[in-house]
């Protein structure tokens, strides 16, 4: 049986991140170095607390602050070691990237080395909201804190602040604060539905209400669940409330990029799967619309990812569909089911900030993202292609790679629970995963040049520290290809968190 | 528990009209006002249901601060630099005006009729309780509608704040003895999300010239 345990590591998973990203943003100014310095540290910070959580978590833990405000069991220290995990080599990564493209204002002087420290600052907000989301206990506040997620984040869509990126963050502030508008209703009505069986304190704790949705009125319970579909939904991206995400995703620094898809849109689906689980027992039928939801998901993702040119554009429709995945496997609500759900959460995670990566390092060399102008890259950048394939056969669901494991959990979990469509759609949408990836592949590494500007000698491999980020990305994506044991006893207590709420 | 239900209902009535006169004004600093207005109206609703509820006081202080005051600086601020004519609308005036009133008094027909299968508790379903989780969400209602149909980019802000607004009267009847910290939490973030927005529209008006969205179609597919 699992104990409960007060612990600070509560607090200081998303304190330390916030902190450091203060002191990055304010002792950075006019020293770059300086708040450089403080991200990676910041990031690095996180992940050893993170890892510290889940190995407390791992030994029968359930960690709590501040009462049971903050509460750390299995399944949200499976989303904090991922999130800082994808962090890490992100910000490793950030370094060298986000100096490469100078930033000029309006009189031409160059301001780029101004701008970092607000970078950093605001990436390790984002790093820290994203966290508190996944360790809070309360209804309202995890509300607050996808929100937060947000605002850290809208000035880093914009800030190459040019037409286009303006456009992006535009879009983003404005229809992700509308969709979570959705979100918060959804929060007030369930917590006020509470308010009489468990008093009006305790029924702000997600913890307390898993025990009573089934008190909750039919008519009230539906409205709820959609309403929280359409808001969390919008922010991890499920269809059709994804239009903001490609913009976003595309036209954010690399590094944000793989921030937002690798982190941000887990956390999403983590804040989807912690509210609308908890009407799974009760209301069965539920779960057959999830699935349909995530279907449609991945499948539209799916052909819009294929009609892509721009790769960034290409790789955001790619998470859409792979969010798909994650949303069915949910909604099959059997063990196996949300085992692969999660499983598929964890290895997108990795895998999705690889592959943007690897699209950075593509654009530091060449300058350049759309398949069309590229071409022949393979010889001058060895390591980035290899990363890139590994990444592009992973997410295509081809073994050893951890899509190879995630993807097979769940297509067994749909036949288990006799859903033949659901899993005929996911293996076809694999199909077209898989000519999306090969195809771009394709036109960036292999062939030959399609611009003159490709042949120039500073086109070359990306530094050292840009494909140390990727490489270890790439290494843990094949560890849990091979080894897909080693993540089995969080991804199994995980489960079990949502699963004993299933009834399983 | 003792309500001025006179008083709550024309206070529930004036909060639909300014919803209307915000988004249909075509002058941004006249629907900044009607804004304003419908603040300050919801500041006196739920000061009208603190009689029953004194923790609703705090409520209606953050209410008056984030509400009455912070958004509309921010957004007054932002006309004052750049002219109060709004880009026009897809829809013109009179068309507008027309679908704003049947969709405001169908969906407070429907709301307050089945307004059982929304309450949470018999109690919200009931007397000015009920009035005021209709009116929330007619007035939610118009902001989406103001968000979907205008293209001047303050309008849409102006429209978002109509939705927050509705949504936050709504925890008059459905959670009012939410902490204080989830009040503030909640409404400080559409503060810092309208200066946000604000920030990038200004922006976008910097480079392009124009705070129409329609010009907005760089990014598409």
């Amino acid at each position: 049986m699992e104990q409960t345990a007060p612990s600070a590591l509560t607090q200081l998973v998303f304190f330390a991140p916030a902190l450091a990203g203060l002191l990055a943003w304010s002792l950075g100014r006019g020293r770059p170095v300086v708040s450089e310095v403080f991200a990676v540290l910041g990031a690095a910070a996180t992940f050893l607390v993170s890892a510290a959580i889940a190995s407390r978590v791992l030994g029968g833990e359930i960690l709590t602050g501040w009462g049971l405000e903050l509460r750390v069991d299995s399944l949200s220290g499976l989303l904090v070691l991922l999130i800082s995990g994808v962090t890490l080599p992100a910000t490793v990564f950030a370094i060298r990237y986000m100096r490469r493209r100078r930033l000029l204002d309006d009189n031409g002087t160059d301001v780029t080395d101004a701008l970092l420290p607000r970078f950093y600052g605001l990436y390790l907000l984002v790093l820290s909201t994203m966290l508190w989301g996944c360790v809070t206990n309360n209804i309202i506040m995890l509300y607050v804190a996808v929100e937060a997620t947000t605002i850290a984040s809208g000035l880093l869509v914009a800030f190459y602040w040019d037409r286009r990126a303006l456009e992006a963050s535009y879009k983003y502030l404005l229809l992700l604060t509308v969709g979570i508008t959705f979100a918060l209703f959804a929060s007030v009505l369930l917590y006020a539905s509470a308010v009489p069986h468990l008093g009006g304190t305790n029924a702000m704790l997600i913890s307390e209400l898993q025990g009573v949705a089934a008190l909750i009125p039919r008519s009230l319970a539906i409205f709820v669940v959609a309403l929280f579909v359409v808001g969390f939904g919008t922010k991890a991206g499920v269809a059709p409330f994804h239009p903001w995400l490609p913009d976003a995703y595309s036209e954010a620094p690399s590094p944000v990029s793989a921030l937002l898809s690798g982190a941000m849109c887990k956390m999403a689906a983590y804040a989807l799967a912690r509210t609308i689980t908890i009407f799974f027992p009760a209301y069965p039928p539920l779960t057959v619309f999830i699935v349909v939801l995530g279907a449609f998901t991945m499948l539209l993702g799916g052909i819009m990812a294929l009609v892509q040119d721009d790769l960034k554009r290409l790789l955001a429709y790619s998470s859409v569909s792979q969010m798909g995945y994650v949303i069915m496997g949910l909604g099959f609500g059997t063990y196996l089911g949300v085992y692969g759900g999660l499983f598929h959460l964890l290895h997108h995670g990795v895998v999705k900030a690889l592959l943007f990566l690897c699209i950075g390092a593509v654009i530091y060399a060449t300058s350049s993202r759309s398949m069309s102008q590229l071409g022949g890259l393979g010889k001058r950048m060895p390591v980035t292609a290899v990363c890139f394939f590994i990444g592009a056969f992973s997410i295509a669901g081809l073994p050893p790679f951890s899509g190879f494991m995630s993807k097979l959990t769940i297509f067994v979990a749909g036949a288990q629970a006799g859903m033949w469509s659901a899993v005929g759609v996911a293996i076809f949408t694999s199909l077209l995963t898989l000519i999306v990836v090969v195809r771009a592949g394709q036109a960036v590494f292999w062939g030959s040049p399609k611009s003159p500007a490709l042949t120039l000698e500073s086109v070359k491999e990306a530094p050292a520290s840009l494909y140390v980020a990727m490489a270890a990305l790439a290494a843990v994506s094949i560890l849990l290809g091979v080894y897909p044991q080693l993540a089995y006893p969080l991804l199994n207590k995980a489960t079990l968190s949502i699963a004993g709420v299933l009834g399983h | 528990m003792e309500y001025n239900v006179r008083l709550i209902e024309t206070l529930s009535m004036l909060m639909i009209i300014t919803s209307v006169a915000a988004i249909e004004s075509h002058n941004l600093k006249r629907a900044a006002a009607a804004y304003v207005l419908q603040a300050l109206l919801i500041c006196g609703l739920i000061l009208a249901f603190a009689a029953g509820n004194p923790a609703l006081y705090v409520w209606a202080l953050t209410a008056f601060v984030t509400k009455a005051f912070l958004t509309p600086w921010f957004i007054l601020r932002y006309i004052a630099r750049t002219g109060e004519q709004e880009v026009p609308a897809i829809i013109g005036f009179g068309p507008s005006v027309v679908i704003a009133s049947v969709v405001l008094i169908s969906f407070y027909k429907l709301t307050h009729t089945y307004v059982h299968v929304l309450a949470p508790t018999p109690e919200a379903a009931a007397g000015v309780f009920r009035t005021n989780l209709a009116v929330a969400l007619t007035v939610f209602v118009l902001g989406l509608y103001a968000i979907l149909s205008r293209r001047d980019a303050i309008k849409t802000v102006i429209g978002l704040c109509l939705l927050e607004n509705a949504v936050h009267l709504s925890l008059v009847s459905l959670a009012p003895e939410m902490t204080e910290t989830a009040l503030i939490g909640i409404a400080t973030e559409v503060v810092v999300t309208v200066y946000l927005l604000l920030y990038v529209i200004a922006g976008i008006r910097e480079k392009i010239g124009t705070t129409d969205t329609y010009e907005l179609a760089e990014l598409h597919w």
